[in-house]
């Protein structure tokens, strides 16, 4: 090996393009299945508002100069590994190039072109896709918070709050939008920093204490009736994965009676009121005070403070919840045998601190979970026998 | 080499333990720096598996959220930090003295104090893990979240994070200060500058890059540790202070230290393919320009990190950020018209350094993505950007670092590594770098943020973690291939001599190892290729 360890490299050579080789099938076949799979997953999901369709336009461009670059750089290296490979027993030296001026002019004057190219196409989309309008026809705020979202639906004055969405995903819960119409959202954080993210708008936004940012987004008429998912990109802590949202885009009527509904309901039942459900999902609360005995559940960091609990079978009774978590909402769910069942009982949601006394009605013995509908990971046990 | 007269000075090395922990050799402690490193290396790698782990399927199976968050943040503070700075520096302080026919560093006490910093350092960071928890806020610890809110940093592992943070810097700005006066003031007679080679002119640069931004990283993590602990208000807009001010001063070190972390490695690459190549690197002046074009533009593109913010002059920062790409594609053209029309030799150093041309390429084209800013705002804090800093971090940095080890090993030992297990563990690391990092891309597209524990079964990012997991995998298994080939040549390695790849530098004039303070006597330096000059006669170099 020491005396001449420089010349065996014809196996070595097959070893490298075996290895090339390998690696194109692999993720050819693995991706997906099919070749064609891979490329579109090279490319981002089809763009479902005004904005991210541009932004997709300006990737298609990106994408393809960077194709054509990798094809040309990466096969100009392989193929001058395999053409001036050195043969077993050739001792003569090749010619000694220092360098030519003309060559380095060239590969940086064209790079430089390329990349000034890029900068002025992006920097026009820039100019479209990060435009806040005056004129914005919704104007909806978004509140993050360790580790939930909320939505506050804001009249035209942009400042007074006309309805606030509690709930980011689930039933009834979500981000509704007006599909077709210009919409400004403004972001504001509670705590840490979090980052508003929609895949399919092509867009995020970082949500920072002490800041308001804004964007305007329109969702394409033709996508009402469609559910996208949202989930904040920015790490907020322990919780981070947890924070989901939906964004519902309905037809503009559609979204008008939703929020003019959502606006009634809310002041039908003012948030502060003393007990009972107040979502359509929960079961109506019984008239004056439960029968049965009363449990006591208390919520501090993101978690409640008692993993188990017991009631008796097929009587009324009453949980006293304690949200010790300042401006986080919690509440106390029930659902059966588990986190995933059925669910039975719905209480309703509060930002703490603040305590609450949830009517829950008759259940039939067995194992159920008890869950906060706004933070899932929070769960514990409750025995009814 | 007949310019060299000592016997074989491998005694040397086998002074004993106390020879090691107070020596002030250069080549020693290069050597510790190494092993240092390469420890920490394991330990954040084994860090990855798990991440890889946990995110194999969705659900939660082996982590809370908060050991999950552990799992990441100490897993990048330990490569980065830790890992890959420190061991390039521990390249630099084995070769740079070597490469320009010193005897040593210019502050040789000095030299071991850097050193002896890191593993102390290394050690206050893995203290989180006994202390109740180590630094969970990510490497970038970006405050509120790594000041005081529920459910981020509860334990005192943040503040180990900023102490042992600040020693590495502080070890980082001594290693700096030694190598510009090492460099400036200690070169053989006739080692101009423009003699140099390419490995020392990249240290130069990285040496002004960390002297410049380093103390800025120093003053945003000590205004943390205030804030944190004693009430300051610089950080809290609770209290009036600016979390972007922190972003701002962070990115403002932690990008020029991406250059860091890849121009030494680069210069590895510039001595590599020119042996292998038995050709000049093609571009001699041209690199080195380039090399300085890195160095000033790294300088005014902090803000690309924070894009997303709603706080950036963003045209700016666009535009710099694309601007780096051009010297950065003069590197890339220099080396592979280095390789053309030469005699490539495919041993093991080739290797890894054509490993890190075609992986360096997909991480440096990726950055065009990311500075185009409505891609970004697409692409930021995605999976897309994991991919991306692994393929210049892994695909750039690892790479760089295993075809200088592999080359420079038998310079360091006397011994050559095994090339049947080399040349294997570089297959199995490539393939294995691909899947764990290109599966990236397309889950970042696909809408998968960074920085999650778990992920739903039906968001359609399954079978891409698997794999990715599958790769990192194998990953592991190409490591399990690399120290088995240390220690195996460590014993029985076949016995390299001074020169066994016919090099081009002066650390290939001395004895392998080289004695104490290097050379008994210097060939003549009237190029960039002394020993080339020797072998085959000025006339024969052009």
């Amino acid at each position: 090996m020491s005396s001449s360890p420089r010349n065996r490299s014809s196996s070595t050579i097959t070893v490298v393009v075996v290895a090339f080789v390998l690696i194109a099938l692999a993720a050819l076949a693995v991706v997906s299945g099919t070749g064609q799979a891979f490329v579109t997953g090279l490319y981002p999901p089809v763009a479902v508002t005004e904005q991210g369709a541009k932004v997709r336009d300006l990737y298609t461009i990106v994408f393809a100069l960077a194709v054509v670059i990798f094809v040309l750089v990466e096969g100009l290296i392989i193929w001058t590994v395999i053409r001036y490979r050195r043969k077993p027993g050739d001792d003569m030296l090749p010619a000694q190039t220092h360098g030519n001026n003309v060559a380095e002019l060239a590969w940086t004057i064209i790079p430089t072109i390329i990349v000034a190219f890029l900068f002025v196409i992006s920097w026009q989309t820039l100019n479209e896709v990060d435009a806040t309008s005056a004129s914005a026809q919704t104007r909806i705020r978004a509140v993050a918070g360790q580790f939930q979202w909320q939505f506050d639906y804001l009249a035209d004055d942009g400042q007074t709050v006309q309805y606030t969405q509690q709930l980011a995903t689930g039933d009834g819960g979500g981000l509704y939008v007006p599909a077709g119409r210009n919409i400004q959202l403004s972001l504001t954080s509670q705590d840490v920093i979090h980052a508003f993210y929609v895949p399919q708008f092509l867009f995020k936004r970082d949500v920072v204490p002490g800041r308001v940012n804004k964007f305007d987004f329109k969702v394409d008429a033709a996508d009402a009736g469609q559910t996208f998912r949202g989930q904040c990109a920015e790490l907020c802590g322990a919780g981070h994965r947890l924070m989901l949202f939906e964004v519902h885009a309905l037809a503009p009527a559609d979204f008008d009676a939703w929020l003019a509904d959502a606006i009634a309901n809310a002041s039908a039942t003012p948030p502060p009121a003393p007990s009972g459900p107040a979502t359509p999902s929960g079961q109506p609360a019984p008239s004056g005070q439960a029968a049965g005995p009363t449990l006591q559940v208390s919520a501090q960091n993101i978690a409640y403070e008692q993993s188990s609990l017991e009631a008796p079978a097929g009587t009324p009774f009453s949980i006293e919840f304690d949200n010790k978590d300042a401006g986080v909402p919690h509440n106390v769910s029930i659902h059966k045998d588990s986190a995933s069942g059925e669910e039975v009982f719905k209480g309703d949601i509060f930002p703490g601190p603040a305590q609450k006394t949830y009517d829950v009605p008759p259940l039939p013995a067995g194992t159920y979970a008890f869950v906060c509908s706004v933070h899932p990971n929070m769960t514990g046990t409750l025995t009814v026998k | 080499m007949a310019t060299t007269t000592l016997t074989p000075a491998a005694t040397t090395y086998q002074t004993g333990l106390y020879a090691w922990l107070t020596t002030t050799d250069h080549k020693k402690i290069g050597i510790m720096y190494l092993i240092n490193s390469f420890v920490f290396f394991f330990i954040a790698g084994i860090m990855a598996l798990g991440v890889r782990t946990e995110l194999a399927q969705p659900g939660l199976q082996f982590f809370t959220d908060l050991q999950y968050n552990e799992l990441f943040s100490m897993h990048a503070t330990f490569m980065i930090f830790v890992f890959i700075i420190p061991i390039l520096a521990g390249f630099a302080n084995y070769v740079v003295p070597l490469q320009i026919g010193a005897p040593d560093m210019a502050f040789p006490r000095i030299n071991a104090l850097s050193f002896w910093m890191l593993p102390l350092a290394g050690i206050i960071l893995l203290l989180g893990f006994v202390t109740g928890g180590t630094a969970a806020a990510g490497w970038t610890s970006y405050p509120p979240l790594s000041e005081d809110r529920p459910l981020a940093a509860i334990g005192a592992g943040q503040d180990l994070w900023i102490v042992g943070l600040v020693l590495i810097g502080t070890s980082s700005i001594l290693g700096a200060i030694n190598f510009l006066v090492t460099i400036f003031k200690m070169r053989a007679p006739g080692m101009t500058l423009f003699r140099m080679p390419i490995l020392v002119w990249t240290v130069l640069v990285t040496s002004v890059l960390v002297l410049m931004a380093t103390p800025v990283i120093t003053s945003a993590l000590i205004m943390l540790f205030i804030d944190r602990n004693y009430g300051g208000s610089f950080f809290d807009p609770r209290v009036g202070g600016d979390p972007i001010l922190y972003q701002n001063i962070f990115w403002f070190y932690s990008h020029p230290a991406v250059y860091v972390m890849i121009l030494p490695a680069m210069g590895m690459i510039s001595e590599i393919l020119p042996v292998f190549s038995r050709k000049p690197l093609f571009g001699y002046k041209a690199f080195i320009f380039a090399t300085a074009g890195i160095g000033a533009l790294g300088f005014s593109v902090w803000a690309h990190h924070m894009f997303t913010t709603g706080a950036v002059y963003l045209p700016f920062f666009s535009l710099m950020t694309f601007l780096i790409a051009v010297p950065t594609g003069v590197k890339m053209f220099n080396w592979i018209f280095t390789l053309w029309r030469g005699k490539l030799s495919l041993n093991p150093p080739l290797l890894f350094a054509l490993g890190f041309l075609s992986m360096f390429l997909i991480g440096g084209i990726d950055g065009a993505f990311s500075a185009s800013v409505p891609v970004d705002f697409a692409l930021h804090d995605t999976y897309w950007v994991v991919a991306h800093l692994h393929y210049v971090l892994f695909g750039g940095s690892v790479f760089g670092v295993m075809a200088g080890f592999y080359f420079y090993f038998p310079k360091m030992t006397g011994r050559m590594l095994n090339e049947t297990v080399g040349k294997l563990q570089f297959v199995v690391m490539f393939i294995g770098f691909n899947l764990t990092f290109f599966p990236m891309h397309e889950l970042g597209l696909a809408g998968m943020p960074r920085r999650i524990a778990d992920y739903s079964s039906t968001a359609g990012w399954n079978d891409l973690n698997l794999l990715a997991t599958i790769g990192g995998f194998t990953i592991a298994a190409s490591m399990a291939l690399f120290l088995w080939n240390v220690f195996v040549s460590l014993r029985s390695g076949a016995i390299a001599g001074d020169d066994p790849w016919e090099g081009n530098t002066l650390e290939w004039a001395t004895t392998s190892p080289p004695p104490p303070y290097n050379f008994d006597h210097l060939p003549e330096i009237r190029s960039e290729r002394p020993l080339f000059d020797v072998r085959h006669g000025r006339t024969a170099a052009h």
